[in-house]
């Protein structure tokens, strides 16, 4: 893990319509943060799984199909190494096919991976996870 | 997909999330007896909880149908290892890296 001139404050900022299409970039896009942060590889393919389940909750947990809103995803590295991850969406929880199996996995893999993970329920569902990871400082505007 | 005279392949690609659930739905269907199974994951290099949820039905639908299953994955990319160990499956499956083994355990006696 590279952690020798990090500078802490880096961001990464993303709104996209929750459909189903807009997890997988919003995946790579947090790919390419964090490799440009110098994470290592497979921390980076751990955190993208972590959020990959945060984004595919959004994607379809947050609003009715008919009616779509946004999901937000917001990264940035702290001052202590940590890489801080929110997936924010302005919609309510919608329960889709109950008693599918699996159910509830995605958020048993996101809190076997973070560090942290708060969830909050405020006009929306933000999950914020916390990754332990260092890297370089680079601004990204997307 | 693979018709083979012992077993049945299904080899899957790329990157599995929500937006191709339904066609992962689609390919993932035992119909009834016949001969075993074997989900190719080796060329995955994402697989989200969604299709993970779709692995365990197919795994139902397989062992009510007395079809053995297996799921080969790669020997050089643990991503999708390393999920089902974070979804406390890793024993779930039956899990393999090489082909042949898992060719072999498919063709052994239930």
């Amino acid at each position: 893990m590279s952690g020798e001139g990090a500078v802490p404050g880096s961001e990464l900022r993303i709104v996209r319509v929750a459909h189903v299409d807009a997890a997988k970039p919003l995946r790579h896009a947090l790919a390419a943060f964090m490799e440009a942060l110098g994470i290592e590889r497979e921390l980076r393919e751990d955190i993208i799984i972590a959020v990959g389940e945060a984004l595919a909750n959004a994607v379809e947990h947050a609003y009715d199909p008919d009616r779509p809103g946004t999901v937000e995803l917001h990264a940035r590295s702290a001052h202590d190494g940590t890489l801080l991850v929110d997936v924010y969406d302005r919609g309510v929880f919608v329960p889709r096919e109950q008693g599918t199996p699996g159910r509830g996995l995605g958020l048993r893999i996101v809190r076997a991976i973070a560090r942290e993970v708060e969830i909050d329920v405020d006009r929306g569902t933000c999950i914020r996870m916390a990754f332990d990871a260092r890297g370089g400082g680079q601004s990204f505007a997307m | 997909m693979n018709e083979q005279s012992s077993y049945r392949v299904i080899r899957l690609h790329g990157e599995l999330d929500l937006a191709r659930r339904d066609e992962i739905a689609a390919a993932l269907q035992v119909h009834g007896p016949g001969a075993a199974l074997l989900v190719d994951l080796s060329d995955v290099q994402y697989a989200d909880s969604t299709i993970i949820a779709e692995l365990l039905r197919f795994r139902g639908e397989a062992a009510s149908a007395g079809r053995r299953f297996a799921l080969l994955l790669s020997a050089h990319d643990r991503r999708l290892r390393r999920v089902l160990d974070y979804a406390a499956l890793g024993d779930a499956f039956a899990l393999f890296d090489d082909r042949g083994a898992a060719l072999t355990y498919l063709s052994a006696p239930a």
